[in-house]
């Protein structure tokens, strides 16, 4: 069975490739091809799966595929070879939750003289006909963002309300390539509503849900009927989104239900016991405490690898009353708390995997760092990265570990995965190769305190010339500020918090709002800074682009 | 051999349906209450008397008590111990309390949104109310399905405040509210009284048809070389049906005299008695009415002029419906007033001079008739539940302060063990949570946008 299976992924991956070696019988005159897809990696520390480390290891990947892992191997003679001597091999890593290069579909058009008790299923954000492919764009940059991050296969979300769509899943790859892997593996559900119609509240969600199931589970029933003796029967009627529901029915995918919260999760929970379909929990925050429950109902768990800030945590109390210090130990516990949830799903036995729709990109590691330092183990961080969300999707055969005959997909770092210093130096998506940059140091964003001070800066707009000042502060490497400026609606300056403030020791941007006349308008600012002089603009959508210069007052030290 | 399996495999699955019962259960507890003076609303008030709560039962109401070992002895001399307070109107400890997006939603059910966290089901708790009926708001003809919760703080399990016993209940609005929502909001039906009359009509007419379908597919599809095939399921219109069938008692928010006697008619045409109706500011008018063919009125004490159709109030309703025959009780309606429920009883004493027993039934055993639960609570009697509520004083006087609340037998509330910080759950981004500075108020038109206006409503009744 097995060697059969391996047999017809080699097929499949031989087919995938057909075009790329024999249709195009003459030399690329974009010159965009690739020399070979060959590769051989040498010498490098590798980890096959977590816990189990091979040093001095080699690694031949041929066209897609790992074909040789040893000490030994043959290297071909049309390989390129890395050379990883000081590097650490990882498998690639699987998100059970993305929405990279998902767009959001077009808001349905509400028909003319439409009931809003009684809206059609688009209307109410219930399209589980739809497959999130059709809103994914191959060549979107944040696809190559995240493979950077070192994942190479995603489970895709579709955007949307209550039922979006279906999930599907897919190799970060080459953008000229399909890259699905496969087209359906899940019925997306959330606890989310369009505004102003039915349902608009989990109240209406969670009847809706259930009526739907049911008419599925009848719709189906008929269908059947129907197909295995039409005679007498009456015609059923086609309906698009309760077929959708009929893979779940037959319990060939699951629902994808998102459920951030312990209560949110409970009611999943509740629904799935009424109506007994295969289940993925997605973008789990808390809910260790369920665990128990979670694994007598079978349940697959993506944990967010999103995290609460630590803000509220870090708040100065020295000057605060005892009450509000005893509510703030709670507010430390509670972080905590959420900071081990991992480390307490590892030690109830649930083999959770993780999403990443909810977090930035440069915060995955350190967050599993986060989680680390709160209990959970390093090879259970990395079994989440990559043999449990194998094992969850039904993949285990061609990904999740580095063996002969997988799929090559592969990160390559500076040092062990999850020590500080660790960076990501390669990484191998669908057999092609992408190289970082690492010669600069861990911090990409500029030295903060360059910027940190008091700056005189002007504007020419069209209503003149304005002044005044910027001020930026840092705290704990995160860089904020606040600018004055003239009261658009007369007479004095009002003074707006910058956001989305970024700096990378040359080029800032940051942006804020202003009220006119009652309108929020968002101001974006970029430039450069040189020294203690910025040259940048300012621009307002709708109108236009102005300059804006500043120059930082030099502090007094004595 | 074989026999012997056979035994084994029997004693084993007795063994795992007992342990299934017990996970199932909330913890009931042991609790020995000497010396006080007993309130029993139904059966007159006994002085210095015991009362012994064994497995959250009371086992034995009587003089010189001595309990198991397990069981706390709580002397209660010059104290006074009355029956848990049921609030058959709140809307307390729900994460959602109105789907107001169609005129009928009788398929949404309040026990999907429980909050087993809300901090105020243990201020609630303190002010001796046991258990509350968590309401559908009334921005529907009909709305959701209503669930009757005991009080069990500290569970993090929603399901665990089910009242398992109280049968389904569903939540029912008449006047301004609906037609406002629907009518003036969204320019469908209902926009005056009589769309309101019209939709339930309509409803429950449907719910009768929809009813026939599946007993003809039922009928037929056991049949021989059946063609049948199965209708479309509504779980909408199979509340309703469930309605017509006496299993759902109807909760009606109602104010003047001639809407809530125009309900009594709908219901009679379609067989309904199981029928409450809540704040019933005119019912004084339909006294009689109200005696004879419903289940009663849950009114607040004094509460009135908040909108047009609240102007006709008086503060003796509660008074003359009690006096008329009419199963009488005082609710909420609000998570503030659910904390001394006691003094709002009280008033009917100074407006209408109800009797200590009368007054009280008001908050105890009255609401649990409406709810369909006094045969489990709602008095001291034995084979009850351990609901009790200790006072200093008589809890109608307005020196009373609540010093201990118990449910099943489980001291949930002890003024001597009152820690400052209370809440289960605590956000780990928020310095300082909403709860410390105001109390929310979810009340009946929670969470209803008003889309003319553009404005969430949080204070309307």
């Amino acid at each position: 069975m097995i060697k059969r299976l391996t047999t017809l992924m080699l097929l499949v991956v031989m087919i995938c490739f057909l075009d790329t070696p024999l249709a195009i019988g003459q030399s690329d005159q974009t010159g965009q091809r690739r020399v070979t897809g060959t590769y051989v990696i040498t010498n490098a520390t590798v980890i096959t799966q977590p816990g189990k480390w091979l040093t001095s290891t080699s690694i031949v990947i041929k066209d897609g595929l790992i074909t040789d892992i040893g000490q030994n191997v043959t290297i071909p003679v049309e390989a390129k070879t890395i050379s990883g001597d000081s590097l650490f091999v990882y498998a690639g890593f699987i998100d059970l939750g993305s929405e990279a290069g998902v767009k959001r579909p077009e808001e349905a058009e509400k028909p003319e003289h439409y009931d809003p008790s009684n809206p059609p299923n688009e209307v109410a954000g219930i399209t589980p006909e739809r497959s999130v492919l059709d809103y994914w764009d191959v060549s979107d940059g944040s696809i190559a963002e995240w493979r950077k991050a070192g994942f190479t296969i995603a489970q895709l979300l579709p955007k949307g309300e209550m039922l979006p769509g279906k999930t599907a899943l897919v190799v970060f790859g080459d953008t000229k390539s399909t890259n699905v892997l496969q087209e359906s593996t899940g019925l997306f559900a959330q606890f989310e509503t369009v505004r102003g119609v039915y349902p608009g509240t989990t109240l209406g969600l969670m009847a809706k849900y259930r009526e739907l199931y049911k008419n599925a589970e009848l719709k189906n029933q008929h269908a059947k009927l129907f197909t295995s003796n039409g005679n007498g029967i009456s015609r059923p009627e086609k309906d698009k989104s309760l077929e959708a529901f009929y893979p779940v029915i037959n319990k060939q995918v699951p629902v994808v239900f998102e459920a951030n919260e312990e209560l949110e999760i409970r009611r999943v929970l509740k629904l799935q016991e009424e109506l007994g379909f295969d289940l993925v929990l997605m973008d789990l925050e808390e809910g260790s405490n369920l665990s128990s429950e979670l694994l007598a109902a079978n349940a697959h768990v993506a944990l967010s690898l999103s995290l609460p800030d630590d803000k509220a945590k870090e708040a100065d109390l020295e000057e605060a009353t005892e009450e509000a210090k005893e509510a703030h130990k709670r507010v430390v516990e509670e972080y905590d708390v959420a900071l081990s949830q991992a480390g307490k799903f590892e030690e109830a036995g649930v083999k959770f995997g993780i999403s990443t729709n909810q977090v930035k990109k440069d915060e995955v590691l350190k967050n599993l760092r986060l989680m680390i330092d709160n209990g959970l183990s390093e090879e259970g961080a990395l079994a989440a990265l990559t043999t449990h969300p194998a094992a969850i999707l039904g993949i285990s055969s061609f990904a999740g570990t580095i063996e002969q005959g997988k799929l090559a997909n592969l990160v390559l770092t500076t040092d062990s995965l999850f020590s500080e210093e660790s960076k990501i130096n390669y990484v191998m998506a669908d057999g092609y190769l992408y190289e970082y940059d690492i010669s600069k140091s861990n911090k990409v964003a500029g030295d903060p305190t360059d910027l940190v001070g008091e700056w005189k800066y002007t504007a020419e707009t069209p209503g003149g010339t304005s002044a005044g000042e910027i001020r930026f502060k840092e705290s704990s490497g995160n860089l904020a500020g606040e600018i004055d400026v003239d009261d658009p609606n007369g007479g004095g300056t009002v003074t707006r918090p910058l956001e989305n403030i970024s700096f990378d020791g040359k080029k800032l941007s940051f942006t804020f709002s202003i009220q006119v006349q009652g309108q929020k308008l968002t101001v974006q600012s970029k430039g450069k800074v040189e020294g203690d002089d910025f040259n940048g603009t300012i621009s307002i959508r709708d109108m236009g682009e102005f300059s804006l210069t500043a120059k930082k007052t030099p502090d007094f030290k004595f | 051999m074989k026999k012997m399996r056979k035994l084994t495999y029997i004693i084993c699955s007795l063994c795992l349906i007992a342990t299934q019962h017990l996970g199932a259960q909330t913890p009931k507890g042991n609790v020995l209450i000497k010396n006080a003076t007993v309130l029993t609303v139904t059966q007159g008030t006994l002085e210095n008397t015991d009362v012994w709560v064994q497995d959250g039962i009371i086992k034995k109401v009587g003089q010189d008590l001595s309990a198991s070992k397990d069981a706390e002895t709580i002397d209660a001399t010059g104290k006074f111990l009355m029956p848990g307070i049921i609030d058959a109107h709140s809307h307390l400890a729900l994460d959602v309390v109105n789907e107001a997006t169609a005129p009928i939603t009788a398929e949404v059910a309040i026990a999907d949104v429980i909050n087993p966290f809300d901090v105020g089901i243990y201020r609630a708790l303190a002010g001796g109310t046991t258990i509350a009926h968590g309401l559908h708001g009334s921005a529907n003809a009909i709305g959701g399905q209503s669930i009757t919760m005991k009080y069990r703080y500290g569970t993090r399990n929603p399901s665990d405040l089910i009242m398992k016993e109280a049968p389904r209940t569903i939540k029912f609005a008449l006047g301004e509210n609906p037609t406002r929502v629907h009518g003036q909001g969204k320019n469908i039906q209902p926009r005056t009284r009589m769309g309101v009359e019209a939709i339930i009509r309509n409803g429950f007419n449907e719910a009768l048809q929809y009813e026939k379908k599946w007993e003809a597919y039922n009928q037929a599809k056991g049949q021989k070389n059946s063609k049948a095939v199965p209708p479309a399921y509504n779980l909408r219109l199979q509340t309703l049906a469930d309605i017509l069938n006496g299993e759902i008692i109807i909760h009606c928010h109602s104010y003047r005299a001639d809407e809530i006697y125009m309900l009594i008619n709908v219901c009679r045409d379609f067989g309904v008695d199981k029928l409450v109706f809540t704040h019933v500011n005119e019912g004084f008018k339909v006294a009689p009415e109200l005696a004879k063919y419903t289940m009663g009125a849950s009114v607040f004490s004094d509460w009135w002029a908040y909108k047009f159709e609240v102007y006709y109030s008086t503060a003796y309703n509660a008074a003359i419906l009690t006096e008329n025959g009419v199963i009488t009780s005082i609710n909420s309606d609000s998570d503030e007033l659910i904390r001394h429920l006691y003094h709002e009883a009280a008033k009917t004493q100074r407006y209408g001079g109800l009797s200590d027993e009368q007054a009280l039934a008001l908050i105890t055993i009255n609401p649990a008739k409406q709810l369909g639960i006094d045969e489990y609570v709602g008095s001291i009697e034995e084979g009850k539940q351990g609901d009790l509520v200790i006072f200093d004083h008589h809890p109608l006087s307005v020196y009373a302060v609540p010093q201990m609340t118990f449910v099943d037998g489980i001291k949930q509330f002890d003024i001597n063990e009152d820690k400052d910080d209370q809440r289960l759950k605590v956000s780990p981004t928020e310095r300082v949570e909403p709860v410390y500075l105001q109390v929310e108020e979810e009340s009946c038109m929670h969470g209803v946008e008003l889309f003319t206006e553009g404005t969430v409503l949080h204070h309307s009744y």
